[in-house]
């Protein structure tokens, strides 16, 4: 028995992975628990019990959400005096009756504060030198004002979060709009945005169809590139609780996960080659008469092109570009038709690749295929990652749409104008008035061209002037919640941030950011409140909004974001438009009066009906939600489901009670039910779009109708049914912009969903591929296979930037760096990590940056477990970590977790870190190894695969 | 000494059990003495059927699958 | 009267370590020492299995009988506790614990090791229940707030219950009756001088 000990670490203690691991315990548990030494490991530095509860004083229990995954946990935080001094579990919550994973189970920390950033700071001179926030917001906006006057607004980048609440995701998208800039962008750009994309323009919605707790009642359940265990675990209660009732669970993935490890059957396939994979699965499904032929009849539109794409997939040529048996492809694909309905689960596996979006839409239908859409148990079931990735995707800042994806054309900017109350031609005047080439080659204002999205931003510093479809390069970025690490390219982002002249750091944290370069000047670090310091409304990844509330007042000087924003605003001196219909009360703007005006904008997804109001009495009544179905039985909220998942129609008067499982025919629109959204007009190639035959329970058109419109009202002889008021507001608009909502309120009154009762589409005609195909990774180690699945054309602006694919996927980098490399997820750890390395319970648990190898992958170079290796990427980026030997990854594939920093090419940044913030756990970032590659519709970065080389470090 | 045996006894009946074989060697094990040290005022507390009604609602509602 | 136990279904258990960091955030556990593990069989193989262990508080506790200097005592409902004013840090009982339960964090200099710690089922110690003093020694105590073991309320999974060993039994019964398979309650041999059937 080796003894593990390591000093130059606070407090280096037997970390998990490593304790399993030295002891031998394949054999039996216990016998290492019996015989590890654990009086050996090294004590911490002193660490006094923090905030210890007290004896006789009065305790409060506040009920918050964690704020570490988009399952959306319950917290129950006890308070004493203001001070957070326990955390009791949720049992009412029916998302996680109490449970919690790890990072749950310490969100007590915030309250602690140890590594936060405590006020705010500058670098000087290479120091960092304690500031006002007066001097901060001061000077930062004195050179906005300055790079604005030279270089147009364009020359910002703003980056927002998917980790602030509904409202605070909002204003920041808000804030963009009245600077006059669409350069904002936030977290979903790089896990979800090929689903948000791929998904939505299969069937109208890019979401998760269903609920975590519907998977109770799945017959089957297929994980691909998904692995719950760790990423989501308290969604593997409802996973095996759905498996105890009997459900068959499949996992494919080219890791045998902790998921995988629960599953009945366990594929591994090759890294990026998902959609081969899907089709091989139809393959089957179409060789049996498998398919849901009626499904497809009434709800389905483009299966017969799939069908012909499909037919090359034959077994062999599955197999040969997957990796994967004919007799497995077969009895996955049999499992999944012979128990319907079932659930297919994706997360950053199938959606970080150049071709992510075919991923996504090879997916949904094979689902479609199976008619498992629309149906308790089945479900394209999206599991989204941060804690509020889907709100902030669905009102927060987006490059490429306004909040409520309505988009950036000048139809929705006057919507939202309407909304905002503003003059639109103010509006306009905030933004740079020139034109430039757009996506599709015409010349296009900035105000409607998609700013450069967060993969980006390092080419909108970097690039050429002359190559970018704006004015200049971006000269300030300014990031509200963001990590560095999680970006690809490393050193080229190092690059940037060093020749930006101004960073902005708006983190409770100092993040990767603001130590991987070399500045010694002009970095701002702003210390932000966390969500348990603030309140507001949250988006789980099943579409319900939780209201939490306030744990504790902000620590140290930190502010919550929306009164930076604020503070900000008006500096920059835009604050009585931005702030016109929200109060503002010692600068903090009501977060009651921001949720009502998206409320009162965002008709288009059903963010409409969930007023502060509903959403604290949801709050309040946890327990009356049935754990399986989320609706309320009895009590106040009877009969709404929990959270109210949008679409919840109409104003929040109308009562509606929220849509659990999408597009679910089997209730009407009323009462939850809908149908698929009639997005894609009504014809296509001469055949009707519009669903055949089959409606929503109780609707009165007996067929299918295109989305609702005054007009469509009055021919219907409808348009009575709306009062005086709604009448005004509502003629010549449609259910996406009548502000009073008539239009919603009046359709769902005779039974119909205000957006249509459509078809799905399989094939997108507006997209690069409109039927999904294999393409080969930009870096792909199958040189054969290139050559008959090659990637795209470069393209010369897109998203404002110029974008490579075939220059890059033609160099054969396979030679230097044979091994596949994927990252993903560990269960202690969220995103780029810095919130939870700084976290001392959960940092105890995980020390170390390693990567996975397999065994024979490691003895061909010598390596032995627990060594330090270099691993290098094509770019050049190399890092230094510790290999895990482990028969986890196949021959040929490594694999890392992506939440490490505070490192760079085998430096320790540590002395860089303000003195006290610097996390308890640093270490390599992957992605200082990872490289170009980007998402042809959404410019997603392909992680997943990309190649490297490992080599023990001497 | 007789000590060290004991403790050696009862590592390897760890040992085994843990280790698949759940065939228990007989080892004898010494009584243990008498607690030395102050009371406990939570025994009382639960020993009070109250209590022990309170733990069993507790359990129902927080580790059943509701 | 009640007989508290532990039983952690390692059907259920994914190894997601809630349950150790429920347990160092009640406590306010110090870093380096930590009352539960999850150990983890089979690591990135086919059969990977993963079970959560801290004090089983067993039937004739081991630890108990090896003390040299009776530290140990046992409630009615079969807690084991200890007191740390009489524990001396002599490591007699890791070696006799099958769970490698207690622990004991480094005292400065020449590893003497520090008082004896190891999980209370989250029952505290001796002395008033929920002072500040028995708080500091041994961390919270729950069961005298009539709650139950953190660690097991806050499980991901429910994978591990702990409670009254008759109901935790009878909540795996019907989990094992539901999903088919044979029943394997981890440790109960060792502990309790009983499987379960
Ligand atoms: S991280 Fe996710 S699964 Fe874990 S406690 Fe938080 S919300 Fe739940
Ligand atoms: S019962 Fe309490 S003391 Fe024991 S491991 Fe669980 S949380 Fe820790
Ligand atoms: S919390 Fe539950 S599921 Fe997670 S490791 Fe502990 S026992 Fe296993």
């Amino acid at each position: 028995m080796k003894l593990y000990r390591k000093s130059e670490r606070p407090g280096g203690v037997v970390d998990r992975r490593t304790f399993l691991q030295r002891s031998g315990l394949a054999v039996g548990g216990g016998v290492l628990a019996g015989s590890l030494p654990l009086t050996m490991v090294q004590r911490a530095q002193a660490q006094d019990k923090v905030n210890p509860p007290k004896p006789g004083v009065d305790t409060e229990i506040r009920k918050s959400v964690c704020t570490h995954c988009s399952v959306g946990c319950g917290v129950l935080a006890e308070v004493q005096n203001g001070v957070w001094t326990g955390q009791e579990p949720d049992f009412d919550s029916p998302i996680n009756l109490g449970a919690h994973c790890a990072k749950g189970a310490s969100v007590r920390d915030h309250g602690h504060g140890e590594k936060r950033l405590k006020y705010p700071m500058k670098l000087t001179g290479g120091k960092w030198k304690r500031i006002s926030w007066e001097q901060a917001i001061d000077e930062i906006g004195d050179k906005l004002q300055e790079v604005r006057a030279e270089s147009g607004p364009d020359s910002l980048f703003f980056c927002g979060s998917s980790k602030a609440s509904n409202e605070q995701a909002y204003l920041q998208r808000k804030f963009a709009a009245f600077w006059g800039s669409n350069n904002c962008d936030h977290q979903a750009r790089i896990c979800h945005s090929t689903t948000v994309a791929g998904v939505a323009n299969t069937w109208g919605y890019g979401a998760m169809t269903s609920s975590f707790n519907d998977m109770h009642v799945a017959k089957s359940m297929l994980f691909i590139g998904s692995n719950p265990a760790e990423a989501h675990p308290i969604a593997m209660q409802h996973i095996l609780r759905g498996k105890e009732n009997g459900a068959k669970m499949i996992v494919v993935d080219p890791r045998f996960t902790r998921t995988a490890a629960h599953a009945d059957k366990y594929v591994s396939l090759r890294p990026g080659t998902d959609v081969a994979f899907m089709w091989g699965m139809l393959w089957h499904i179409f060789e049996n008469g498998w398919e849901d032929e009626e499904y497809i009849r009434q709800r389905v539109w483009g299966m017969d092109e799939i069908r012909k794409e499909v037919a090359s997939w034959t077994p062999d040529e599955v197999e040969r570009v997957t990796g994967v048996a004919e007799a497995d492809v077969r009895e996955v694909a049999e499992t999944m038709a012979k128990n319907r309905p079932g659930s297919l689960v994706w997360c950053m596996g199938g959606t970080q690749h150049h071709i992510g979006n075919n991923f996504t839409r090879a997916y949904c239908i094979v689902q479609l295929a199976l008619g498992n859409i629309g149906k308790a148990g089945g479900g394209a079931d999206i599991f989204r990652g941060h804690d509020n990735v889907q709100g902030a995707t669905d009102v927060g800042p987006n490059s490429h749409s306004l909040p409520g994806y309505y988009g950036l054309t000048d139809d929705a900017w006057s919507h939202w104008a309407r909304v905002w109350d503003v003059d639109p031609d103010w509006l306009k005047g905030r933004f740079d008035a020139e034109s430039y080439l757009s996506d599709t080659g015409d010349m296009q204002p900035a105000r409607n061209l998609p700013g450069i999205p967060v993969s980006r931003w390092i080419d909108g510093v970097l690039a050429d002037p002359a190559d970018l479809s704006q004015k200049d390069n971006f000269r300030v970025a300014f990031f509200q919640g963001h990590a560095m690490n999680s970006l690809t390219r490393g050193p080229e982002l190092k690059e940037a941030l060093e020749k930006l002249e101004m960073l902005v750091i708006n983190d409770p944290y100092p993040t990767h950011a603001a130590v991987v370069s070399d500045r010694t000047d002009g970095v701002y670090l702003l210390p932000a409140a966390s969500q348990f310091e603030t309140y507001g409304s949250v988006t789980a990844s099943n579409r319900s909004l939780q209201w939490r509330f306030k744990v504790i007042d902000p620590i140290f000087e930190t502010l919550p974001d929306h009164v930076v924003l604020y503070r900000l605003a008006r500096k920059l001196g835009f604050d009585k438009e931005m702030f016109k219909h929200i109060k503002v009360v010692d600068d903090e703007p009501s977060i009651e009066d921001t949720l009502r005006e998206i409320n009162r904008g965002s008709w288009t997804i059903g963010y409409t009906g969930q007023s502060p109001e509903r959403l604290k009495l949801h709050a309040e009544n946890r327990h009356t939600f049935n754990t399986t179905t989320l609706k309320a039985e009895g009590g106040p909220c009877d009969g709404e489901y929990y959270g109210l998942p949008w679409p919840c129609w109409g104003t929040p008067e109308m009562g509606h009670p929220g849509t659990p499982i999408l597009y679910d025919t089997s209730k009407s629109v009323a009462e939850g039910g809908l149908t698929f959204r009639a997005r894609f007009g009504t014809e296509r190639d001469g055949d009707s779009l519009l669903a055949d035959g089959v409606y929503s329970k109780d609707s009165e058109i007996k067929d299918g109708y295109p989305e609702f419109t005054a007009d469509m009202l009055k021919q219907l002889g409808w348009w009575d049914d709306l009062t005086p008021l709604e009448k005004r507001e509502a003629d010549g608009r449609n259910w996406k912009t009548d502000l009073s909502g008539g239009i919603q309120r009046v359709a769902i009154k005779h039974g119909c969903a205000p957006f249509g009762n459509a078809k799905a589409r399989c094939v997108v005609w507006t997209f690069p591929d409109p039927v999904p195909v294999h393409r080969e990774p930009l870096h792909s180690p199958r040189r054969d296979l290139v050559e008959k699945y090659p990637t795209y054309e470069d393209i010369k602006s897109y998203w404002r930037v110029p974008i490579k694919y075939a220059s890059i996927q033609q160099i054969d980098y396979s030679q230097k760096y044979p091994l596949i490399f994927i990252s993903g997820r560990l269960v202690e750890y969220e995103g780029g990590g810095e919130e939870t390395r700084s976290n001392h319970w959960l940092a105890e648990l995980q020390q170390e940056m390693f990567v996975e190898i397999n065994p024979a992958d490691a003895n061909d170079r010598g390596i032995r477990d627990d060594e330090w290796v270099w691993l290098e990427g094509p770019n050049g980026g190399r890092i230094r970590i510790k290999a895990m030997i482990t028969p986890r990854v196949t021959r040929g594939v490594v694999w890392t977790p992506f939440h490490f920093g505070g490192w760079y090419q085998g430096v320790d940044l540590v002395d860089k870190y303000p003195k006290g913030t610097e996390p308890w756990v640093r270490g390599e970032s992957c992605n200082t190894a990872t490289t170009y590659g980007y998402d042809i519709v959404t410019q997603m970065q392909e992680v997943k695969p990309t190649l490297c080389q490992i080599e023990r470090a001497g | 000494m007789a000590q060290l045996i004991r403790r050696a006894g009862a590592v390897l009946t760890v040992t085994l059990l843990l280790g698949g074989c759940y065939e228990s060697p007989d080892v004898t094990l010494h009584e243990p003495g008498e607690y030395k040290g102050p009371d406990d005022p939570f025994l009382e507390k639960a020993a009070d059927p109250e209590h022990q009604e309170q733990l069993q609602q507790r359990l129902a509602r927080g580790q059943t699958d509701r | 009267m009640a007989r508290m136990k532990f039983l952690c279904d390692a059907e259920r258990c994914i190894e997601c370590n809630a349950c150790v960091v429920a347990c160092n955030n009640e406590h306010e556990v110090p870093w380096g020492i930590n009352r539960r593990h999850v150990v983890t069989m089979k690591d990135g193989e086919q059969g990977e299995k993963s079970v959560s262990v801290a004090c089983m508080h067993c039937t004739d506790a081991p630890c108990a009988a090896v003390c040299p200097v009776d530290c140990f005592y046992t409630t009615d409902d079969g807690i084991v506790l200890h007191d740390k004013d009489i524990c001396i840090g002599c490591g007699y009982c890791f070696y006799a614990c099958p769970f490698g339960a207690p622990q004991y964090p480094e005292q400065q200099a020449f590893g003497v090791r520090g008082k004896m710690d190891k999980c209370t089922f989250c029952a505290g110690g001796p002395g008033e229940d929920n002072s500040a003093e028995e708080f500091e020694k041994y961390g919270k105590n729950r069961i005298a707030e009539g709650k139950l073991p953190l660690c097991a309320e806050m499980c991901a999974t429910k994978a591990l219950l702990g409670g009254d060993g008759d109901e935790i039994a009878d909540i795996y019964r019907q989990r094992v009756m539901k999903r088919g398979g044979r029943p394997q309650t981890w440790g109960w041999e060792t502990a309790y001088k009983e499987g379960e059937s």
